[in-house]
C-alpha cells in the first residue's frame, strides 16, 4: 500500500479495479454487497456484538442499469469526525495491525465509493453513530480523485435519542442485478453458514432472503498482534519503520515483532550483521531489503503465535451448515494452529451429510478464507484438489452422495492463488492441514454412518417381523376364536422384547439419525 | 373311523396353543417334524421310508422364519374354515384363497408390500407342514390335489353308489378319485398290477389289449405319482395280495419313481405307511437291459450332467443300498447311457409285450 501512495487516486483506481473485482457491472454489484456486508460483520462480531444486517438492492434506472445498495448494521459505528476520511480518503484506515480481518486496510470500501461515483456520479450516503454517541451523523460524500480528499456534499446531525449505534451506507452504481442475483444469494447463504450468529435480512428487486440468527454464541474475537519477523515484506517494514519513533534496531525488533525477546533479537542481529544500536530510521533501502531477507532466512525464531486468529469453531460451523444446507448431520473440526512462512493459520473443515443437500457425484465444496466465502475460481483452489483426492470410500461414502464439504482457512495472511483473491494457493503446509482436517471430520462422519447403518438394520429387523403381525393375528384369531386385537398387541410386544427397544424408542433412534432438521427452509447453496 | 370334526379339533387346538402362547407373551413356536433327507429314516424291517424324530422349530421372532410362520398360520385358518364350512377345496383353491398382498406402513411411513405367497409350491409346503405337525393328513382334512392316476383292467369299484367296471372303458380309462379310500372295491379278478410311468405307454397297452391278454390291472400316474394313485396301488397289493410290477424309463428319474411307489418319498415319508407298496417289483428298464435286450444305439441317449448327479444321489439313499441296485446305478454311471421305454421298439412295436412277459414270467425283476 505504502508504495502506491505517490500515485494519484484516479490512477490507483484504474490500476486496481480489476484486482478488486470491479471490472464489470455484474461483478461490481456482487463485490459491493460483499464489501458492505463484510465491513458490517467486522464492525459487530469483532467487538462482541451479535450482527444484525439489513441489505437492500433497488433498481434505480433500468435503462442505465443503475442500482442502489443499502446496508445497515448495528456495529460500533464511526465517530462523526472520522466519517469523511473513512469514506472519502483512500489509504485511510483503522485496520493497520495484523489481526485477522475480513477486509484488508479498508480499501474495499473506498473501491465501492470510487466505482459508484465513476459510474453514476452520485455521492455515497452514510449515517452512523458510534457506541454511546449522543448524536447520529449523516453525510453525503464523494472522493476528489486528484487530491485524494473527501468532498462533503451534505452533513447533518441528529440527536441519538435511542442510543442507536451502527452504520448505514447507501451507494448508487451501475450494476446488473439479474446477472449477479445468484451469486449474491449464494454469498449471503454461505456467509450465514459461517456466521450463524448473524441475522441478515435481504431484499432485492424480486427476491427476499431472511437468514435468521441460529445461535447467540459468537466466536472469540481475534486479538491484535504484531507481525512475525518471517512474515514481513519490505513495504510493511517501511511502514513499521515510519511508525517507530526513533527506536534503535534492537528496540525495534523487540517492540514491533511477535515472538522476539532481547536475547533472540541480539543473537539475530549479530548473525545478520547489523548494529543493534543503529537507529531504524537511518536504514538505507538496501539495508531494509537485507533485513527482510535475513529475517526470513533466520532459523532461530519462535513459532508465530495464533492468538490473533479467529476460527469459527466446530460448534458454530455445525449449526450454520445444518440450518442453511438443511443437512441431516454435520461434523466439523478445528485444527491446531500451524504456520507457513511466518504466518500463523488454522484450518477448519466440516462435512455435511444428507438432508436437503442434492446428491451429486462429487462433494459440494464451500470454501472460506477468514470467514469470507470464496465463490469464484474453485478449480484453482487447493481445497478442491484436497477434496477431489480424498479417498471417500474409506469413510463409508459412496457417490452419488448428499455431501458438502466446508473448508475454512484463517490466517493473518491468506496465500491467494490469483489476484482475484477467490482461491487459496497450493501451500504445502496448508494443503496438509486441509487434508488432516478433512480426515478428522470424515472420521466422525464414518462413525455416524456406521451407527446409522446399525440403527437402520435394527429398524429393518423390526419391520421384517412387524409387517406380519396383522396377518398372523387375524388368522390365529379365526382359528382359535380368541381376540384379534389382543393377539396383535401381544405380538408387537414380543417383537419389542426381542429387539430390546420399544417402537417409540426405535423410531426416535432412527429418526434422530436420519431426519433433516425441520427448520431448514433454505435449499443448499450451490 | 375318525370323523372330519375330530380332525378339525386337532387342527384348532394347534392354533389355540399358538394363540395362547402369544397371549401369555411367550414366543409362539411351531414344532414341525423335519421333512428332510436327513430326517428320513429307511426302516429296513418295514421296507419303507419313515419320518425321523428330528423336529424343526418355526419361530415367529426368527427373521428367517417369520414369513413361513405367517404362511403356516394363514394356511391353518384356510383349512380350519374349509372344514367348518364343510367344503372340500383343492390345494390350488387354498393357494388362491390365501394369496393376497400384505401392506404394512412402518413408523417412518414407508409402505412395505408383500404377497402372502407367490408360488403354489409355497402354499403346498405349509400344507405338508401342517399335516406332519398336527398328524392330520390332507385327505383327512378334505383337501385334495389333482389326481393324475387312472386304471384299466378287471376290477369293479363303487363310487357314490355307481358301480364302475374298469374293463369296460374301451380305449379310455377310469380316473381315480381324490379320496381313493372312499372308493369301494367290489370285485377284483386280476393276476397282477402293472404300473406304467408314462401315459403314452399306458394308452398303447390299453389299445393293444395287453391287460385282457394278461388279466392285469394297468395303472399310470403320468410320471411322479400323486398320493391317491400310490394309495390305490397299495390297497390292491395289501387288500387283494396282487403282485405289483413297475415299468419306467431306464434312467435315475424313472428308478426314483419306482422307489416312491415301493418305499415312499422323502417329502412325504410320514405317509409311507399308507402309501408305500414294499412288495412292488421293478421290471425295467434297467441299465443292464440295454445289452441284455440288444437295444439299438439309435434308441440309446447319452446321460447328461443332471442324470449323473441324480444317479450319484440315488447311490447315497439307504433304500437303494441293494446289490442289484448299486450294480445298475454304477453301470449307468459307467456307461452314461439311458433309454426310454419306447426304446423297446428296437425289435418292433410288439416287442414291449414280449419284454414284459419275459420279465414277469422269468422273474427277471429287481425287488
Amino acid at each position: 500500500m505504502y508504495a502506491y501512495e505517490a500515485l494519484p487516486v484516479a490512477e490507483w483506481f484504474r490500476r486496481n479495479r480489476e484486482l478488486a473485482g470491479f471490472h464489470n457491472p455484474t461483478r461490481a454489484l456482487y463485490q459491493t454487497v460483499r464489501e458492505l456486508v463484510e465491513n458490517s460483520l467486522d464492525a459487530t462480531e469483532t467487538y462482541g456484538i451479535l450482527p444484525t444486517i439489513y441489505l437492500r438492492i433497488n433498481i434505480e434506472d433500468e435503462q442505465k442499469s443503475w442500482v442502489s445498495v443499502y446496508a445497515e448494521d448495528n456495529g460500533i459505528g464511526i465517530p462523526g469526525a472520522e466519517i469523511p476520511n473513512v469514506f472519502g480518503r483512500v489509504f485511510y484506515s483503522s485496520k493497520y495491525r495484523i489481526k485477522q480481518h475480513r477486509g484488508v486496510f479498508g480499501l474495499g470500501l473506498k473501491m465501492v465509493v470510487l466505482y459508484a461515483q465513476s459510474t453514476t456520479n452520485k455521492p455515497v450516503y452514510v449515517r452512523s453513530a458510534a457506541l454511546k454517541s449522543d448524536k447520529i451523523y449523516e453525510y453525503q460524500i464523494m472522493i476528489d480523485t486528484n487530491s485524494n480528499s473527501p468532498i462533503i456534499l451534505d452533513r447533518k446531525e441528529y440527536p441519538n435519542k435511542y442510543r442507536w449505534h451502527g452504520t448505514a451506507v447507501k451507494v448508487y452504481l451501475e450494476g446488473s442485478w439479474l446477472a449477479a442475483k445468484k451469486r449474491i444469494e449464494d454469498y449471503l447463504k454461505r456467509t450465514a453458514i459461517i456466521a450463524p450468529y448473524a441475522e441478515i435480512a435481504f431484499k432485492g428487486p424480486d427476491m427476499e432472503l431472511w437468514l435468521k440468527r441460529r445461535t447467540t454464541k459468537l466466536p472469540p474475537a481475534p486479538k491484535e498482534g504484531l507481525p512475525h519477523p518471517k512474515s514481513v515484506d519490505v513495504d510493511t517494514l517501511k511502514q513499521m519503520v515510519a511508525e517507530s519513533r526513533g527506536m534503535t534496531l534492537l528496540e525495534f525488533l523487540m517492540e514491533s515483532f511477535d515472538a522476539v525477546g532481547e536475547g533472540t533479537a541480539k543473537v539475530f542481529l549479530e548473525w545478520a550483521g547489523f548494529n543493534p544500536n543503529m537507529k531504524v530510521t537511518a536504514m538505507t533501502p538496501e539495508e531494509m531489503v537485507k533485513l527482510v531477507e535475513k529475517m526470513k532466512q533466520y532459523g532461530g525464531w519462535r513459532r508465530p503465535r495464533s492468538e490473533w486468529l479467529s476460527p469459527v469453531g466446530a460448534e458454530l460451523l455445525e449449526i450454520g451448515a445444518k440450518a442453511i444446507l438443511g443437512a441431516e448431520a454435520v461434523f466439523a473440526v478445528t485444527r491446531k494452529p500451524e504456520s507457513y512462512g511466518g504466518h500463523p493459520f488454522i484450518v477448519e473443515a466440516a462435512v455435511a451429510w444428507g438432508g436437503q443437500i442434492p446428491p451429486s457425484d462429487k462433494p459440494v465444496l464451500l470454501r472460506y478464507a477468514n470467514k469470507i466465502p470464496l465463490l469464484y475460481d474453485e478449480g484453482a483452489d487447493v481445497a478442491r484438489k484436497v477434496v477431489d483426492e480424498f479417498n471417500w470410500q474409506n469413510y463409508k461414502v459412496k457417490f452419488p452422495a448428499s455431501l458438502a464439504v466446508i473448508i475454512h482457512v484463517c490466517s493473518t495472511k491468506i496465500p491467494y492463488a490469483s489476484a482475484g483473491k477467490e482461491a487459496i494457493a497450493e501451500v504445502p503446509e496448508i494443503e496438509k492441514e486441509m487434508r488432516l482436517a478433512l480426515r478428522d471430520a470424515a472420521k466422525k462422519l464414518r462413525l455416524y454412518l456406521s451407527r446409522k447403518e446399525k440403527e437402520m438394520e435394527m429398524f429393518n429387523r423390526y419391520v421384517s417381523l412387524a409387517k406380519y403381525v396383522d396377518e398372523i393375528a387375524h388368522n390365529l384369531a379365526i382359528t382359535s376364536r380368541l381376540d384379534k386385537d389382543k393377539l396383535a398387541k401381544h405380538l408387537h410386544k414380543l417383537i419389542e422384547t426381542k429387539i430390546g427397544l420399544t417402537v417409540e424408542e426405535l423410531v426416535k433412534h432412527t429418526l434422530s439419525l436420519s431426519a433433516a432438521p425441520q427448520e431448514a427452509e433454505e435449499t443448499a447453496a450451490q | 373311523m375318525t370323523t372330519r370334526a375330530e380332525f378339525l379339533k386337532r387342527l384348532e387346538s394347534w392354533g389355540v396353543k399358538l394363540a395362547k402362547d402369544v397371549l401369555e407373551l411367550k414366543e409362539p413356536v411351531m414344532e414341525i417334524p423335519a421333512r428332510t433327507l436327513g430326517n428320513t429314516i429307511w426302516d429296513e424291517k418295514a421296507r419303507m421310508l419313515k419320518l425321523g424324530p428330528e423336529k424343526m422349530h418355526r419361530r415367529f421372532l426368527d427373521m428367517k422364519e417369520a414369513r413361513r410362520f405367517m404362511q403356516t398360520v394363514l394356511m391353518l385358518r384356510l383349512i380350519v374354515e374349509a372344514i367348518r364350512e364343510d367344503v372340500y377345496p383343492t390345494i390350488r383353491d387354498l393357494y388362491y384363497n390365501g394369496k393376497h398382498t400384505i401392506s404394512f406402513k412402518d413408523p417412518l411411513s414407508r409402505v412395505h408390500r408383500e404377497n402372502t405367497w407367490d408360488e403354489q409350491s409355497e402354499s403346498n409346503a405349509v400344507i405338508e407342514d401342517i399335516e406332519v405337525a398336527t398328524n392330520v393328513l390332507r385327505e383327512e382334512m378334505g383337501v385334495s390335489a389333482d389326481v393324475k392316476g387312472k386304471i384299466v383292467g378287471p376290477i369293479v369299484v363303487r363310487s357314490q353308489g355307481y358301480e364302475l367296471d374298469a374293463s369296460k372303458f374301451g380305449e379310455t380309462a377310469l380316473s381315480l378319485p381324490v379320496n381313493v379310500d372312499g372308493l369301494e372295491i367290489v370285485k377284483v379278478e386280476a393276476a397282477y398290477v402293472l404300473v406304467v410311468e408314462k401315459d403314452a405307454i399306458f394308452q398303447r397297452l390299453v389299445r393293444e389289449k395287453y391287460w385282457s391278454q394278461e388279466n392285469a390291472i394297468l395303472v399310470t400316474a403320468k410320471g411322479m405319482p400323486d398320493r391317491a394313485t400310490r394309495r390305490f396301488v397299495r390297497r390292491l397289493n395289501e387288500e387283494y395280495k396282487l403282485p405289483v410290477y413297475v415299468l419306467t424309463d431306464g434312467d435315475p428319474y424313472g428308478w426314483y419313481i419306482y422307489s416312491v411307489y415301493k418305499s415312499g418319498s422323502i417329502k412325504l415319508s410320514y405317509e409311507s405307511e399308507r402309501l408305500a407298496t414294499p412288495d412292488a417289483k421293478f421290471l425295467g428298464l434297467t441299465a443292464t437291459d440295454i445289452d441284455a435286450y440288444k437295444i439299438s444305439d439309435n434308441y440309446v441317449i447319452a446321460a447328461n450332467d443332471r442324470d449323473v448327479k441324480r444317479a450319484q444321489e440315488l447311490l447315497r439313499y439307504p433304500w437303494f443300498q441293494k446289490p442289484e441296485w448299486t450294480r445298475e446305478v454304477n453301470l449307468f454311471l459307467k456307461k452314461k447311457k439311458k433309454v426310454e421305454i419306447e426304446a423297446l421298439s428296437t425289435h418292433g412295436l410288439k416287442f414291449l409285450h414280449d419284454y414284459l412277459k419275459d420279465k414277469i414270467r422269468g422273474k427277471k425283476f429287481i425287488d
